[in-house]
This record gives structure tokens, sequence and C-alpha cells, in this order.
């Protein structure tokens, strides 16, 4: 079940050679190396290199890490510096606009490290709470939230559901995706979670 | 950035679209990522070596554009009885090791072996590269070992 284990659970997991619990750190981590990532506008080739390179670099990590909840900073501050190492690597065999900025851009953005950490918690509370729904609950919120979007009479068609009912069990999901464990976890550490990991 | 408050619906419902589209990372990658832990009980009786210089990671401090493309990228990994510089270019790598001696040098990548070389009497080598991708290079020489991070080139 995803969002039932700790970070420590999963770091102590993965260091004991835990494959799953690897996998499950995978699961709940690459959205934020990837919301790293796309700061720095690199090309998908590039940005699949950076990921890499933090996931075989955190391999070796797993036994240094004292501090298990610190792994969200970990990850977050090592997709930091290789993508910057990226840019500016291949910019020097590049040429170079010398009005460009990215670099300086890339340089500023460190101290954005703290506020995509908390906005990548955030929407991985979401997406564990989702997960902790009954399926219908579940499969009912991804229609609503499908990219692009659909209409209710879509939606409705998809789940043998009346199109009048959408509205209020729509509304019986909400209540109960705000009221899942890994939703209430997230708001019980409050709007100081952009401080955990740094103090 | 998402909002601050759940309470409301659609807010609550904006939220999640955002949590759910933002990202869409692709297979292949998810699972490279997963694949990474096989190297969890590889090699570990090298030595590692710490990226000490970068010559990438110095244009990008000063963010100087007289720095950039002034010759190729130069990187020293200094190890503590076993350190090796290199240079890379497109079509490859030169290095030496310190203290300078015969050795043998291999291009790690992801999937394994991607190449090896050997140094000679003054610890000089050449080495072909991938295109891309994250490497390290491992070496021995003089009965001591190193082993760089992963790094992206």
């Amino acid at each position: 079940m995803l969002g039932t284990r700790t970070n420590t659970d999963l770091v102590e997991a993965a260091a004991r050679g835990d494959q799953e619990g690897w996998d499950e750190i995978v699961q709940r981590y690459l959205p934020l190396v990837f919301s790293v990532i796309r700061r720095y506008r690199l090309s998908p080739k590039d940005a699949e290199d950076v990921s890499q390179t933090v996931w075989l670099r955190l391999v070796e990590h797993l036994d240094t890490i004292r501090e298990p909840r610190a792994l969200p900073m970990w990850i977050a501050t090592t997709t930091r510096n290789e993508a910057l190492r990226l840019v500016s690597a291949h910019r020097r065999t590049t040429p170079v606009d010398p009005l460009g900025t990215s670099t300086l851009d890339a340089v500023a953005d460190t101290r954005d490290v703290d506020e995509q950490l908390l906005g990548a918690e955030r929407q991985q509370a979401m997406r564990d709470g989702l997960a902790e729904l009954p399926p219908r609950q579940r499969e009912l919120l991804l229609l609503l939230v499908a990219d692009p979007p659909l209409s209710y009479e879509t939606i409705g068609a998809r789940l043998g559901m009346p199109v009048g009912s959408i509205g209020p069990t729509r509304a019986r999901c909400l209540a109960r995706l705000r009221n899942t464990p890994a939703m209430q976890a997230f708001l019980a550490n409050g709007h100081d979670t952009d401080r955990r990991w740094t103090a | 950035m998402t909002s601050a408050q759940w309470d409301d619906d659609d807010a609550l419902e904006a939220d999640l679209r955002a949590a759910m589209n933002a990202l869409p990372v692709p297979e292949h990658v998810v699972a490279a990522a997963k694949a990474a832990y096989t190297w969890r009980t590889i090699d570990e009786e090298l030595a590692f070596a710490a990226l000490v210089y970068d010559s990438a990671m110095d244009s990008a401090l000063t963010g100087s554009a007289l720095v950039r493309g002034a010759g190729p990228r130069t990187l020293l990994f200094e190890g503590e009885r076993l350190s090796v510089e290199i240079e890379v270019t497109e079509a490859g790598m030169v290095g030496q090791l310190i203290p300078p001696g015969p050795g043998g040098i291999t291009v790690l990548t992801a999937a394994g072996t991607y190449a090896e070389a050997q140094a000679d009497e003054v610890g000089c080598f050449l080495l072909s590269r991938p295109d891309h991708g994250a490497v390290r290079l491992t070496c021995r020489s003089g009965g001591n070992t190193l082993s760089t991070p992963w790094l992206p080139l």
C-alpha cells in the first residue's frame, strides 16, 4: 500500500537489500526529481541522465543517510546540483548567447529547493491519499481531474452513474480524500513542513 | 504552486488535478531508476574518490561567458591513495592517474562496463565515452583502487 511506510522504514529496508523498499522510494520521489529538473529546461535526454545519476548516487548513499527523514532534501539537492552541472557542461561545447541568463536563473533557483520540496510533498500526500480510497471513489476522482477534461456525460457513461449524482458523489469522495491518513498526516505537520528537512 | 487551503472542494480538486497531471514520468525512466538498485552490491571493495574539481561548475559559479567553450571539460577525482584527472571531449576522455604509474581504468555506465584502457608508465590513458548518460570510472594502480561518483556527461 502506498504511503504507509515512513522514509525511515524505506531507507532501512533498501539498505538491507529489499528491492521493494527501493522501488517505493523511487515511486515516491521520482516526481520530486522531475519537478526540480523541470526548472533547468534540460532536453528530455539530459533530464533522464540527471535522474539516473541521482538514483545511482542514492544507491551508494543509503548507508550514510543518518536521518532518513532528510531523504527528500538529499534528493532535491543532488538533483539540482547535477542538473546545474549538465546545463553548464553542455553550454561549454555549444554556442552561447552572451545575453542568455538561464545559468544565472539556475543558480538563483537554489533558494527554491524548500518550496519545491513542500510542493512535492503536498502532491505526494494527495497521490497517497488517492491510493487509500476505495477503487470506485478513486476512479471517479481520476476521471474528474483527467487531462484533457471529460464532460459529466462521459464520466457518467464510463462509471454507469447518472449525471445528476456525479456532483454529490464528487463532494463525498473529496471529503473522504481529505480525511485519508496520508492527507491528515500531511496536514498535521502544519505549514512548517518546509522547515522540517532543514532543521 | 498549490493552494494552502483544502477546505474548499474546488481548490482540493484543482490541487489533485495538478498532482496527477503535472509530471508524467516516462515508464522507461521509472524502470531505469528502479534498476539502479542492482548496483547496490557491486564493487564494494573500491576506495571512493571525491570529485574535487569540475571546470563546468567553475564557469557556472562565475557565470562568465568568457570561460565557456574555453577548451575541454576537466575533472579531478581525489582519493586517499589514488587520484585521477580527466579531460572530456566529444571524442572521448584523456586522463592521468596520480601518482603517475601504470594501471587499469574502466568506464562504467548504468548498463555495465562500457570501455577499458591501460594507463602507461606515467599514468596516462585514453578512453572512449558514451554520447550521454551517467558514467563512473574505476581505476587500479600500484595496489590501490579508486571509484569515482556517478556523473552525467
